[in-house]
């Protein structure tokens, strides 16, 4: 630092300079210097620029790749449902839930991404059986290649893609409006008579067509097989999807064809669907049976209304006592109107299945029966669902079949994350 | 002085009416450089419905900042029914919902540096290809 009072005094001929002369001399000084030192600091912000811009790149390079890893191709995306509740009814339901709190079920679903068209999908699923049993299940182990966006093969164990509830949202309780699934497409140990299941390939992909979209789902698969005195209530039997391999060597194969219409249609989706292949059971003398199903769907999601309904026909036939075929028909007409965060909704479901046809009579849920029921939903937030349904269920009188008649009343909290 | 505040009022009035139109209507979608996608393929590539362009992966991705915006004017529809058909679509078909940046400037430099990426700002930056600048 320069005191020029300290200078002025220990240099007393400084003092004489004429104070023109000093004021030129330091003008001069200045004049030479500033520019000199614009220059260093011109340079100096360049160099800081730079490393700036190298911070930014690496900060940019850290964040993409964090972004990556938490939800683009190479994470493990974790999501899933749970639901809890409160049963009663007039009358024990064979296969629902008995009077009293129970814990549904805890489903979570993985879908990890590998590049750009290799994909997974993984659902283990805990769940509490009806006599209090827990049961674990890998209900989805699914690998996919995504040809394009017309075109995915999936191979592994799916949901089978019949209708529109089944693949819609099978374990995911709260993303459906009701508490149950339509009984007769409810799970094969749940009152279910197809087979919810599948292990085999399945082909998927939508294609514009028109002003909306062209849908179509393919598959090829194990048949079930008919466990017999797996349903300890009646002896009867209950569906075995055949996990490990095919008991038949029959593949079940089905198809799910829809269009997606756009614009003042926006929100409906039409299709018919198929499904077709021998089930045999496990008695001493085995039944088989060739399972024809055809059917379609129409289902309206749009203007805060909920129209679902599907139609199932079997037109089955009997390859093992050549009784020749048989025809039963199952369907559900569901219907929610939504006011904010209360959705009011009632179904109304049928099921008549012929006891003829062994495909049914030798399964504990192949019973006839109709079904209605008013519900509400009331979503506490966007995740978060209380639900209360009322059904009345009519099982009839059939060879070998307990007539029932029940109310039943069914509270459900049920979340996703 | 009547008219000096009847012009005062009527600059108020009409600042009021601007702001909002403003904040929705600047939303503009953008591109890597080297993606082609045309702005009527805006809504199916946000629901998953269009992966590709080209041989191109798409990696979409979402702003915290201008979603309110785009979804209206893009998508026609609000937050919870995006992330309704979302979990829908990621459920049934094991698809991956957009990762969400929070600003306009983090979506900016993911777009820019990442192939195959779209997004959505506010304030249009330099360096993307703007798909649809109303």
């Amino acid at each position: 630092m320069v005191n020029t009072g300290n200078v002025s005094m220990k240099n007393p001929g400084l003092s004489k300079v004429p104070v023109l002369l000093r004021a030129s001399i330091l003008g001069v000084l200045l004049s030479s210097s500033v520019p000199a030192f614009a220059d260093a600091t011109s340079d100096s912000m360049k160099v800081m620029a730079n490393k700036i811009e190298a911070l930014q790149n690496q900060l940019s390079q850290m964040t993409s790749g964090m972004a990556s890893h938490s939800g683009g191709d190479q994470g493990l995306p974790l999501h899933g449902f749970m639901d809890v509740g409160f049963a009663t009814n007039t009358m024990a339901d064979p296969v629902a839930y008995p009077t009293g709190f129970y814990v549904g079920s805890l489903s979570f679903y993985l879908t990890p991404h590998f590049g750009d068209k290799v994909k997974a999908l993984f659902e283990p699923n805990f769940e509490i059986a009806s006599d209090g049993s827990l049961s674990t299940d890998l209900e989805r182990a699914q690998i996919g290649y995504t040809f394009s966006d017309a075109a995915t093969l999936w191979a592994g164990r799916f949901h089978t893609p019949y209708g529109y509830w089944n693949t819609g949202f099978h374990h995911g309780a709260q993303m459906q409006t009701s508490v149950m699934r339509p009984r007769f497409l409810d799970f094969e140990d749940k009152g279910g008579v197809l087979p919810a299941h599948m292990v085999g390939l399945w082909g998927a992909g939508k294609i514009r067509a028109g002003a909306g979209k062209f849908t179509y789902d393919v598959f090829a698969g194990n048949g079930p097989k008919i466990v017999m005195g797996a349903d300890p209530l009646t002896g009867l039997g209950i569906q075995d999807i055949n996990f490990a391999g095919d008991n038949n060597h029959q593949a079940m194969v089905g198809l799910n064809l829809g269009y997606e219409f756009s614009g003042s249609m926006n929100g409906l989706r039409v299709a018919v669907h198929s499904l077709r292949g021998d089930v045999d059971d496990d008695n001493a003398l085995p039944n088989k049976t060739e399972l024809n199903m055809v059917g379609g769907s129409l289902v309206y999601l749009e203007n805060d209304w909920e129209l679902l309904t599907e139609l199932y026909r079997f037109n089955d036939n009997d390859k093992s006592g050549l009784t020749g075929s048989h025809k039963s028909s199952a369907s559900y007409l569901q219907i929610g109107k939504s006011f904010n965060n209360l959705t009011p909704y009632i179904r109304k479901e049928v099921a008549n299945l012929s006891q003829q046809d062994n495909y049914f009579s030798m399964q504990a849920s192949g019973q006839s029966y109709s079904r209605e029921l008013l519900g509400f939903k009331y979503d506490l937030d966007p995740k978060a669902s209380l639900k209360l349904e009322w059904h009345y269920s009519n099982f009839q009188a059939e060879t070998g079949r307990t007539p029932a008649k029940y109310h039943s009343l069914y509270t459900q909290y049920a979340i996703r994350f | 002085m009547n008219s000096t505040i009847l012009r005062f009022f009527s600059a108020g009035i009409l600042a009021l009416c601007l702001i909002p139109g403003a904040n929705a209507g600047d939303v503009v979608v953008i591109a890597n450089s080297g993606v082609s996608i045309s702005a009527g393929e805006i809504k199916d590539i946000f629901l998953g419905e269009k992966q590709f362009a080209g041989g191109t992966k798409l990696v979409v991705v979402d702003n915290a900042s201008a979603q309110g915006g785009f979804l209206s004017k893009f998508m026609q529809m609000d937050a919870a029914k995006y992330n309704n058909i979302w979990t829908k679509k990621s459920f049934r078909d094991g698809l991956t919902p957009p990762p969400v940046k929070s600003s306009d400037a983090e979506v900016a430099e993911f777009v820019r540096r990442t192939p195959g990426a779209v997004g959505y700002v506010s304030t249009t930056p330099t360096g993307v290809t703007i798909i649809q600048n109303p």
